[in-house]
């Protein structure tokens, strides 16, 4: 598991990639990486191409950063079948926009 | 071998305990003696491994000096066998030895000893070491009853926590049900409750997590799922419930994915709503395979309190022997050994291969040998719920107790409400329960709840379905008729404007016996009475289609339509000797 932080050129969106298990283990790193900048400051994406697998408490961390957004939404993209399924299960697109 | 030179002296009153000293060579025992003694402990002593692991046994030292090399048994081997006898406290063992080499030293701690002194050494080095092991001990003592005491309060919130989350089910010995938390407290919950209506809704539900933060929501959670069922609440409105409590509750990052089944007293349909938990598996009671899936259609609940229950619900027409399964992510996401996943395919091939077991145990057995003894990450919920008649209240509802003596009923100073529902009120608002609690407010016939529902219910569904609605009964004959009825009244409720259903109650009591009248009035266009009377006489109740009104005439003292046929009134007669429970 490691999480890892882009900045975008023009300082409007952050992404964070998370590799391996995608669950409670990363919450520390996770929570860090978008404390890190002011609540409700930036767009955020999640991707998720490096995530092997996603547990509740991942989605949980998911509201959290949604909520932490604001209003500028949080994207969760390329995430693999089974995270999407995952995401599926959980009508996350209701919440996400999910790529 | 009657060499132990055990002598046990009190030397001064800073007591620190018995240590044990373990040498070949009398000099070094005497020497090392006599610094202890000055150190506060009373000595006791061993010659070599051998007898060293007897005293330990059978004396407990607090402190044990063991030298390596010695006849019979080295050092090394006695500390592996005195680590092995599991005492209850913490011993800690100190190598004396005059090897300097690192293989050597790192051998005395790698057998489990927890610390060495070369020698020769000085007293003040000696006392050095002894200090130290004592605060190691003494932080051991306070983890040790710590832990203790967390583990003491744990187990008694749990079984708290059981007692009020599950204790309440119903018909736990019909249902086959699987529940192994990862940790002690299980973020899996699993409820049944039977409606006033004598349905019974089944919820399985998975808090984000495992462990007691996961739990705490189980309590709430179970509080508002018994009461509204057992005060007649819809399932979406008991959804709803449940989602607006945990959303109150629950931190952001905290939700409760839920299976909610609702079975129809009359077995012949099931109401259905899966927010975001694993498909919801129906079984053919004749075949036992797969006929239907419901897949999960709405978040999980908790998260926000945005959702239109009634939306995500599903209707499901059932034969009476079918069989449901309730899941939790747990069991999908079960590892083995080699860190693979059991898997949705794994839980359906144990149903299709399941031979004479029932699917239940199929899934058991198979989960079990693919995980063997692998660690559980997540708590395991499996339930197995057969839709046969013994699952349900075994109530009489035609109580055949003695009457109440109407003669004595007295109509003197009776209490009368009114609630009347118009137009878009009638889409989603259920006055039946309302109504319920108004009359329990006054006359506190808990005993009689049951009845008073299924009177309203009936008289107040046939209001709205026939007479605002105009629906025909007639629809309903048949098993696809049944289907449109419903998807026709879902039409004509989505577009509803105008009209009214009107219930008025008036209640009249003594000191333990009463009635009340119950007139429900709708906008319909009513039906002619006479005919349905004539019907009703010659055994062909078609506008009724059965069930409804006959057993309200049941329960009922007198069921009078008013001639136009859009006003019914009922009169029930209550005792408080008649226990109608």
């Amino acid at each position: 598991m490691s999480v890892t932080v882009n900045e975008s050129q023009d300082k409007t969106e952050v992404t964070i990639n998370v590799r391996g298990r995608f669950d409670f283990s990363c919450h520390q790193d996770f929570m860090r990486a978008y404390k890190a900048y002011p609540k409700g400051d930036k767009r955020f994406v999640v991707d998720l191409k490096d995530t092997e697998y996603m547990d509740s408490s991942a989605m949980g961390m998911l509201l959290q950063i949604r909520e932490y957004s604001a209003q500028n939404g949080v994207l969760l993209q390329n995430g693999n079948d089974s995270v999407k399924e995952i995401l599926r299960i959980a009508n996350f697109d209701k919440l996400f926009t999910i790529t | 071998m009657n060499s132990v030179l055990s002598s046990i002296v009190t030397l001064n009153n800073d007591q620190k305990g018995l240590a044990l000293i373990v040498d070949d060579e009398l000099s070094n025992r005497v020497i090392l003696k006599s610094l202890l003694k000055k150190n506060g402990y009373d000595v006791i002593q061993a010659e070599n491994g051998a007898e060293a692991l007897r005293l330990c046994i059978d004396t407990r030292p607090d402190i044990v000096f063991m030298d390596i090399r010695m006849p019979v048994m080295d050092g090394y081997e006695a500390v592996k066998r005195i680590r092995e006898i599991d005492l209850p406290y913490f011993l800690p063992i100190i190598f004396l030895t005059a090897m300097t080499d690192e293989d050597a030293l790192s051998k005395c701690i790698d057998v489990g000893g927890d610390d060495f002194l070369t020698k020769p050494f000085s007293h003040a080095i000696l006392r050095s070491k002894i200090i130290s092991m004592e605060r190691i001990k003494a932080l051991h003592h306070r983890t040790n009853s710590l832990s203790g005491q967390l583990m003491k309060d744990q187990e008694m919130a749990e079984s708290v926590f059981s007692g009020a989350v599950l204790a309440n089910n119903v018909a736990e010995d019909k249902i086959d049900r699987l529940l192994k938390p990862a940790e002690l407290f299980s973020g899996d919950v699993f409820l049944t409750a039977y409606a006033p209506s004598q349905d019974m809704n089944v919820l399985l539900g998975d808090f984000t997590g495992h462990g007691l933060a996961a739990a705490i929501g189980a309590l709430p959670t179970s509080e508002v799922f018994r009461a509204m069922t057992n005060k007649g609440f819809n399932p979406a409105q008991i959804l709803a419930g449940i989602n607006r409590k945990l959303f109150t509750l629950l931190p952001t990052g905290m939700f409760f994915a839920t299976q909610f089944v609702s079975i129809s007293r009359d077995l012949d349909y099931v109401t259905i709503s899966n927010c975001g938990m694993p498909d919801i598996l129906i079984l053919d009671g004749m075949t036992g395979m797969i006929k239907e899936r419901v897949s999960s259609n709405s978040l999980p609940l908790g998260i926000t309190e945005d959702i239109d229950f009634q939306e995500t619900l599903v209707r499901i027409n059932i034969q009476p022997g079918d069989r449901f399964l309730l899941i939790s992510d747990g069991v999908s996401e079960a590892r083995n050994s080699l860190n693979e996943y059991f898997g949705q395919k794994r839980v359906e091939e144990a149903i299709t291969r399941k031979g004479e077991m029932t699917a239940f145990d199929s899934i058991v057995h198979s989960l079990k040998s693919f995980c063997q003894d692998a660690p559980q990450d997540d708590d395991i919920s499996l339930a197995e719920i057969p839709c046969t008649t013994d699952i349900l209240p075994d109530w009489d509802s035609r109580t055949t107790d003695p009457k109440p003596n109407k003669n004595e009923t007295s109509e003197e100073d009776p209490i009368e409400f009114t609630l009347k529902l118009t137009g878009k009120r009638l889409r989603d608002a259920d006055p039946v329960p309302l109504v319920i609690n108004q009359i329990q407010e006054i006359e506190g016939l808990s005993r009689h709840r049951r009845h008073l529902f299924t009177i309203l219910t009936e008289l107040y569904v046939n209001a709205l379905d026939h007479g605002v609605l105009r629906l025909s009964s007639e629809l309903k004959n048949s098993p696809e008729g049944f289907t449109k009825y419903f998807s026709a009244r879902q039409q004509r409720l989505a577009v509803l404007s105008d009209g009214f259903v009107s219930i008025s109650i008036t209640s009249y009591s003594s000191k333990d016996q009463g009635k009340i009248r119950i007139s429900v009035r709708d906008s319909g266009d009513g039906f002619d009475v006479s005919a349905y009377r004539n019907k009703v006489d010659v055994g062909c109740n078609r506008l009724f289609s059965g069930r409804g009104i006959k057993l309200v005439e049941e329960l009922c003292e007198s069921v009078i339509y008013q001639q136009s046929g859009n006003c019914v009134e009922a009169v029930y007669f209550w005792s408080k000797d008649v226990d109608a429970a």
